[in-house]
């Protein structure tokens, strides 16, 4: 029985996908949260200087993204064949370049150009890639809600956390995208994930 | 028995990783090349209108990386197992960290704002990451010239590709980084992948 150290900062950010798969497969692992102040001194303890890692028996990993893929594929999250993990990647590099965009938006100063930014982001550039998760939903999710194959995979708890990011800014973004909206409303019933998500601490980000 | 499409542009760009898996593996593929003037009717016979492709037994799966992952498990070079391949994982999403950094300055289209661009690149961005890589195969690598466990991976073909076009900004670079040298070195001495080279399209990136 391996075990698990998550390490990140004391949110949701790029963790929060391995902590939903932690709570779906039912598995403990130890949650280590470092407010903004404490993590300079834990820096240079991690292989690339950044966070989230994840440790597996005393051996780091970095990445946010190979950190998910390993746990996924440790409790059966990924697809079930390596075919379907592939798909399942296709739709977390599709989440991936959606978000790119969104992280200077969040980080500009200038407040005016922040919300020109902010605006550009969430009229133009959002809605064509969400229209390219509806068309691999619908391509690969055998006529189901989850993104891939009928089942539950990391792609849609990616999927998940990353759109709460982008409703917390503007809640209305989801609204033409019905497919997309059936998709996390079939993650949050699930009763591990509905019981993880009305139990974890509120954080900023 | 399989069949493997690849369409891609004329060019090496986000297609070359696939392409020499499929040569590391000795596995036929049919090499379709597309010439800008074609592409455009071809886009909307694509996922997401986008390439690479890659249809397998029919089926298309977009996304460079979803597609160079599910090669590399089909023919055995991802990584001996789960932890293993989230390693090479972890050294690939390196990889695109930093590539990441310069695709933007490889667009500009001023001269002498690409110019100053590159030369920042070059002084502050680059040397973390190369510092970055070798880190991960000094950690990872058992020892030996591989990225990963001792053995040729992915993460050393795609390292190899995307480190061509380090090499036209200063084709001096890896003389500073001993470890990503001899990496590559390995590689190119690999007979399938020698071979591969000496015979592969000359394209303008």
């Amino acid at each position: 029985m391996p075990s698990y150290k998550l390490t990140y900062f004391n949110g949701r950010g790029r963790a929060e996908v391995s902590r939903l798969i932690f709570a779906v497969a039912g598995e403990k692992f130890e949650d280590v949260r470092y407010e903004m102040d404490q993590w300079p001194a834990h820096k240079a303890e991690m292989p690339l200087g950044q966070i989230p890692v994840l440790e597996v028996d005393g051996v780091k990993l970095p990445q946010s993204a190979a950190i998910a893929r390993f746990l996924a594929k440790q409790f059966h999250l990924a697809g079930k064949d390596n075919f379907e993990q592939a798909k399942v990647d296709a739709v977390v590099d599709t989440i991936d370049d959606s978000f790119k965009g969104f992280v200077p938006t969040r980080f500009e100063k200038d407040e005016a150009k922040k919300e020109e930014l902010t605006k550009k982001y969430f009229g133009e550039e959002l809605p064509k890639h969400l229209q390219n998760l509806e068309t691999l939903g619908k391509l690969y999710g055998n006529g189901g809600h989850f993104f891939v194959g009928n089942q539950l995979t990391w792609a849609d708890l990616l999927f998940y956390t990353f759109a709460q990011a982008w409703i917390g800014v503007e809640a209305d973004c989801l609204n033409n995208f019905s497919w997309l909206k059936k998709n996390r409303a079939e993650v949050e019933k699930q009763p591990k994930i509905a019981e993880y998500l009305k139990n974890r601490p509120q954080t900023q980000f | 028995m399989s069949t493997y499409k690849l369409y891609y542009f004329n060019v090496r760009g986000r297609g070359e990783v696939a392409r020499l898996i499929f040569a590391a593996a000795d596995q036929k593929y049919e090499d379709i090349r597309y010439e800008r003037e074609e592409w455009v009717s071809h886009k909307s016979e694509m996922p997401l209108g986008q390439m690479p492709v890659l249809e397998y037994n029919g089926v298309k799966l977009p996304q460079s990386a979803a597609i160079n992952r599910f090669l590399a498990n089909q023919f055995h070079l991802a990584g001996k197992d789960n932890f293993d391949q989230a390693k090479v994982d972890a050294v690939v999403d390196t990889i695109n960290d930093m590539i990441s950094k310069y695709r933007p300055i490889r667009m500009e289209q001023d001269e002498a704002k690409q110019k100053e661009l590159t030369k920042t690149f070059l002084a502050d961005e680059l040397p973390k990451h190369l510092q970055n890589l070798e880190g991960l195969g000094k950690l990872y690598g058992s020892g030996g010239s591989f990225f990963v466990g001792n053995n040729l991976t992915w993460a050393d073909l795609y390292f190899y590709d995307i480190a061509q076009h380090i090499l036209e900004l200063d084709e001096n670079i890896f003389n500073s980084y001993p470890w990503l040298k001899e990496n590559r070195q390995q590689v190119e001495k690999q007979p399938k992948i020698a071979e591969y080279l000496k015979n592969r399209p000359k394209t303008s990136h």
